[in-house]
């Protein structure tokens, strides 16, 4: 079904209005809750983007992939339930610098939608 | 809100000594989540306070949540606190009666200035300013750790096991993150690594345990007491100066090592120059990675609250977004210690 405009326009729209129009009107503890709502739009706009969901496929997928190239068991639909399992059962060398890799990827397509700016610093 | 006032003020009254007591001003203090804090400013006749006094009363929210010392409790610690003179709110009266306002509540002295981070961080202090205000926090710690078990008046607090604070935390921690229904291979992977990288443990002191930026009060440059004392446990003497200089309490200010505000050195300098013990640097940076775990475990469960539709709240869904900062930070930092940076 089309359905125009989509969620992602709608979410950016209305959060302009948020931030434009009424966020300006308010002091105190509603001008921080608006705030915060506005935060939690972008997260939910970041989410539907196209790149950021690029990233969060490629991290998926760096998942996978060394799992499978340490000959870890994938039987969990998540790769990242997988992973995390291996490493509290000391399945993988701590030290190792694709481990690290991994976890960074993982780590920075998380940030790319929570909170971007984070990854500046 | 003027009926309770009124108890609070008969309260006073009794405990005191006082003829009689009139309210002047009584307000809800921002901040608490497990308690809730007033503001009692009274005009008190008669007793051992006779004249204007300014209260703060804080007695248990409603919906409390476990994992935090009672009322009576950090009554208790604050006491100790005060005894081993730490700049803190005078601890004046407890009240365990439930009959008096339907919760357990205690009085204390109102101390001036605020305990804004923001504020704090962002003020434009000289670098001898900043200087004098880290070495007095540290000092402010040596003194609390001068607090040791056995004390009968603390016999609540745990001691940890077999002397060694971090790995208990880490064994606490890794139970916590079990009880999370999503994976964090990155949590996991860091607890390993803090397990593996224990440091000499310190001796068993009275630690506050959420002694950072936000938790004391500050009247221009000069501290005027260290609040929020809830979480006090016995620990190693390096959790509170890795808490305080942990990369989450610097709001913003991440050059400044000691809570946003001054250097890391300085800071340990006012310690042991106060008779602190001297730790290892080291050590303080290995309880920073802890810091960063800790947050990142009370940030997960805040957003369990939320989740589970125990507390639905925007705050703690947020809170639970926030935990990949977390991990950036300890992927970061503990990077950063294996180069020796």
């Amino acid at each position: 079904m089309i359905n125009r405009p989509n969620n992602h326009d709608l979410l950016i729209e209305a959060r302009q209005v948020l931030l434009n129009s009424l966020t300006p009107e308010l002091t105190g503890a509603r001008k921080y809750d608006a705030l915060m709502i506005a935060n939690a739009m972008s997260m939910a706009i970041r989410e539907l983007g196209q790149s950021e969901q690029a990233k969060v496929e490629e991290a998926d997928q760096a998942v996978s992939t060394f799992l499978k190239t340490r000959s870890q068991p994938t039987h969990n639909a998540e790769g990242e339930t997988s992973l995390a399992e291996a490493i509290r059962e000391r399945r993988l060398d701590g030290k190792e610098p694709a481990l690290r890799d991994v976890l960074r990827t993982l780590t920075e397509a998380r940030l790319g939608i929570n909170n971007p700016s984070y990854l500046k610093r | 809100m003027s009926e309770l006032a009124e108890v609070f003020s008969q309260f006073v009254v009794h405990q005191s000594g006082a003829r009689s007591a009139k309210v002047i001003a009584f307000n809800k203090l921002s901040g608490g989540a497990i308690q809730d804090n007033f503001g009692l400013s009274l005009e008190i006749e008669g007793g051992m306070q006779s004249g204007l006094q300014e209260f703060v009363v804080r007695q248990d929210a409603p919906s409390g949540i476990a994992e935090s010392l009672s009322r009576p409790e950090e009554f208790r610690v604050l006491e100790a606190a005060f005894e081993a003179g730490v700049t803190v709110p005078k601890p004046l009266w407890l009240c365990e009666d439930l009959d008096v306002s339907g919760q357990l509540f205690y009085v204390m002295t109102r101390a001036d200035g605020s305990a804004s981070p923001r504020q704090l961080v962002k003020s434009d202090f000289t670098g001898e300013q900043r200087c004098m205000i880290v070495r007095r926090l540290g000092a402010e710690l040596a003194k609390l750790h001068t607090v040791r078990p056995p004390m009968r008046s603390l016999d609540f607090l745990t001691v940890p096991d077999q002397g060694n604070a971090a790995l208990s935390r880490v064994s606490t921690y890794r139970r916590h993150l079990q009880e999370i229904a999503e994976p964090h291979p990155v949590l996991e992977w860091a607890l390993n690594w803090l397990e593996d990288n224990t440091p000499e443990p310190g001796p068993t002191v009275l630690c506050h345990c959420d002694f950072r930026t936000g938790n004391y009060m500050m009247a221009d440059d000069k501290l005027t007491a260290i609040l929020d004392w809830e979480f006090a446990a016995w620990s190693d003497p390096a959790e509170d100066l890795g808490w305080f200089c942990s990369r989450s309490w610097r709001f913003g200010a991440n050059e400044r090592e000691a809570g946003g505000v001054g250097e890391k050195a300085d800071f340990l300098n006012g310690y042991r120059e106060a008779g602190g013990a001297d730790i290892d640097p080291a050590a303080v940076s290995y309880w920073e990675v802890m810091a960063l775990m800790r947050w990142a475990i009370i940030a997960l469960q805040q957003a369990r609250r939320h989740i589970s539709g125990e507390q639905r709240s925007l705050e703690l869904a947020l809170t639970g977004r926030m935990v990949a900062q977390m991990e950036f930070d300890l992927l970061t930092q503990i990077q950063e210690l294996e180069d020796g940076q």
